[in-house]
């Protein structure tokens, strides 16, 4: 109960700290703009698409963007062209129902979240082994407490981060097309799927700020180590075939894109099986550096 | 004074090939106000780090308060520590970070915002209490850094350079501060500057390549000198007869001018204590020169320097 509240303690310094600091304001508006910029320039490759299907057609040109993307959404060879793409029936049948734009907003944030989490946390516990900061903390609590608050305090931040960014886009999508009112539950929705993905990648970056003192060495090692899990299925499967080694692909369960394709699906078995994959993943890398700093000179 | 506050044996911390302690044996009794002495590089610092469990000793035990080495779930709020070179967070301000570290020891909400606003004022930082730590100056951040240690008043402080960079009012006021918490709080102290040692510290260590090399009561290292100092009212005409009648007056005695008006006399080889010396020699010197004061023992600076030229 005690560490409980030590490690509340932290994740409210961790907050706290990020507002007073502005790191938390960088971090919305990254996200903020990162995911109003995606959504406007998608609504613009649609709205040149219909303006050019509209002039092919003879057909008036609409005021807002959407109206021939919905229609174009539904046609079977459009739809045809989508299932190949996804590759698996399960996720096809799930997305069918949904509008194109809330799609293109969970196709921006699963893209995005490992990078954006890695640039935003990656350097959040080196740069305090560095400053000497954390000497402060860990003579009053744990080494485990102070990292695990730490983690608990940028979860909560990436929240509001995604809260916020589901909310740009989705006013950006108000903005420029017809029938985007009521998506904005839709990409709550995305956003805390997306959250549930981010938290693997928070592990991955804080588990390797752990190893180093340097906040900008820590956020390198991030980066490389989000390009080679992203890239480790990749390997493994063709590995698994030239080599004729299937078990190779077992492998691909240490990365968190294994689990991101059950947050495509919309019935709760896959995304609780999904959820807690990306948890323990998470909290797996993020135990690793844990293990390492509890034995490490601080 | 019951017992040891905390007690390390044989400590050893390697980087590579080099020893950072070397067998480093210490026990600072509960109450003592304990002052670690010794050049740069002595290991001084690295003996607090290990003590505060933020280094990991190669070899050697260490026990707080009976309790074995520093673990944080056991010794949160009963030890705390001023270490060197660490930043506070600048962005945070001291009631809010002096607070939120007291909630982190331990202390309900209540206690924590007392004890907060009970250091701020003691460290004279009352008014600046909402400031952010980036726009405090060195010695008040320094202050900020001193107060964290006795949020909750822990059972163990541990000091290292504690009045390096504050104004000398500050300095005053915080050797006072310290000075009232003898007794009540174990405090280790590491200063270069032996004045401030010998006025803060019951006890003191000396301390070289890794390893204390002398610990002892500060009494017992400034008045085992077997030296009084006595400082005349006036230069005497003829000081060769002034030493004269002072030597017949106190045989096996030996007297050294240390200035035109400040006379040494050792009288270890006497066999006799301060107390016979004076009785001995005042009335000779009060009759010949007059006396304005008298000076039993050594400086601390003069024993560690002593002991130092060895």
């Amino acid at each position: 109960m005690r560490s409980l509240a030590r490690i509340f303690q932290v994740a409210l310094a961790e907050c706290a700290g990020a507002l007073r600091s502005r790191r938390a304001l960088v971090l919305l508006l990254l996200y903020i703009v990162s995911a109003a910029c995606c959504m406007y320039g998608t609504i613009s490759i649609f709205g040149r698409m219909e303006q050019e299907l509209a002039q092919l057609l003879q057909l008036p040109d609409a005021d807002k963007t959407g109206v021939v993307s919905t229609a174009l959404w539904q046609s079977k060879p459009f739809q045809k062209m989508v299932r190949a793409m996804v590759s698996n029936d399960l996720v096809y049948a799930d997305i069918q129902g949904r509008h194109p734009i809330e799609l293109v907003y969970a196709w921006f944030v699963f893209f995005c979240a490992p990078l954006l989490v890695v640039l935003t946390t990656g350097n959040r516990v080196a740069d305090d082994l560095k400053s000497g900061a954390v000497r402060y903390s860990i003579v009053r609590c744990t080494r485990a407490e102070w990292s695990l608050g730490k983690f608990a305090g940028l979860a909560l931040m990436l929240v509001f981060a995604l809260a916020a960014s589901a909310v740009g886009a989705w006013c950006v999508a108000v903005c420029r097309l017809s029938n985007a009112t009521s998506l904005l539950p839709a990409m709550f929705d995305w956003g805390a799927r997306a959250w549930l993905y981010s938290l693997s990648w928070l592990g991955v970056a804080l588990g390797i700020s752990h190893f180093t003192r340097s906040g900008s060495r820590a956020t390198a090692l991030g980066i490389f180590a989000v390009v080679a899990l992203c890239a480790l299925p990749g390997v493994l499967w063709m590995n698994a075939k030239w080599f004729d080694c299937p078990w190779l692909q077992n492998f691909e369960i240490l990365t968190p894109s294994s689990a991101k394709i059950l947050l495509w699906r919309r019935s709760f078995a896959p995304l609780a099986n999904a959820a807690f994959r990306l948890v323990a993943l998470g909290m797996f890398f993020f135990a690793l550096g844990v293990a390492v700093f509890r034995r490490r000179d601080a | 004074m019951t017992g040891a506050a905390i007690s390390t044996s044989a400590l050893v911390k390697r980087y590579g090939r080099r020893r950072a302690l070397d067998g480093f044996t210490l026990a600072v009794p509960q109450g003592a106000v304990m002052g670690l002495v010794g050049p740069n590089g002595a290991g001084k610092t690295t003996w607090m780090m290990c003590v505060a469990g933020f280094l990991r000793p190669t070899d050697g035990t260490i026990d707080v308060l009976g309790r074995g080495p520093f673990n944080a779930s056991v010794h949160s709020g009963r030890l705390s520590i001023l270490p060197q070179d660490s930043a506070l967070p600048l962005e945070a301000n001291p009631r809010a970070l002096l607070y939120r570290y007291g909630r982190l020891q331990g202390l309900s909400a209540e206690v924590s915002r007392a004890s907060t606003a009970e250091v701020l004022a003691a460290m004279n930082l009352a008014d600046r209490a909402d400031s952010t730590i980036r726009s405090l100056s060195h010695g008040m951040r320094k202050r900020v850094m001193l107060a964290q240690c006795f949020i909750g008043s822990p059972e163990v402080v541990l000091l290292d350079e504690p009045l390096n960079g504050l104004d000398p009012a500050e300095q005053s006021r915080m050797r006072n501060f310290i000075l009232a918490r003898r007794g009540r709080q174990t405090i280790v102290v590491s200063s270069h500057n032996l004045n401030d040692v010998e006025i803060l510290c019951t006890h003191v260590a000396f301390v070289e390549n890794g390893r204390v090399v002398r610990m002892a009561t500060v009494r017992d290292i400034t008045s085992a000198a077997g030296r009084v100092v006595y400082t005349l009212a006036a230069a005497p005409a003829d000081p060769s007869a002034l030493v004269e009648a002072l030597s017949s007056a106190l045989p096996g005695t030996s007297f050294s001018w240390k200035g035109e008006a400040e006379l040494a006399c050792d009288f270890a080889a006497s066999g006799a204590d301060v107390a016979a010396v004076n009785a001995a020699l005042l009335p000779v010197l009060i009759g010949k020169a007059g006396v304005v004061s008298v000076a039993a023992g050594q400086s601390l600076e003069q024993a560690y320097l002593k002991h130092d030229s060895v």
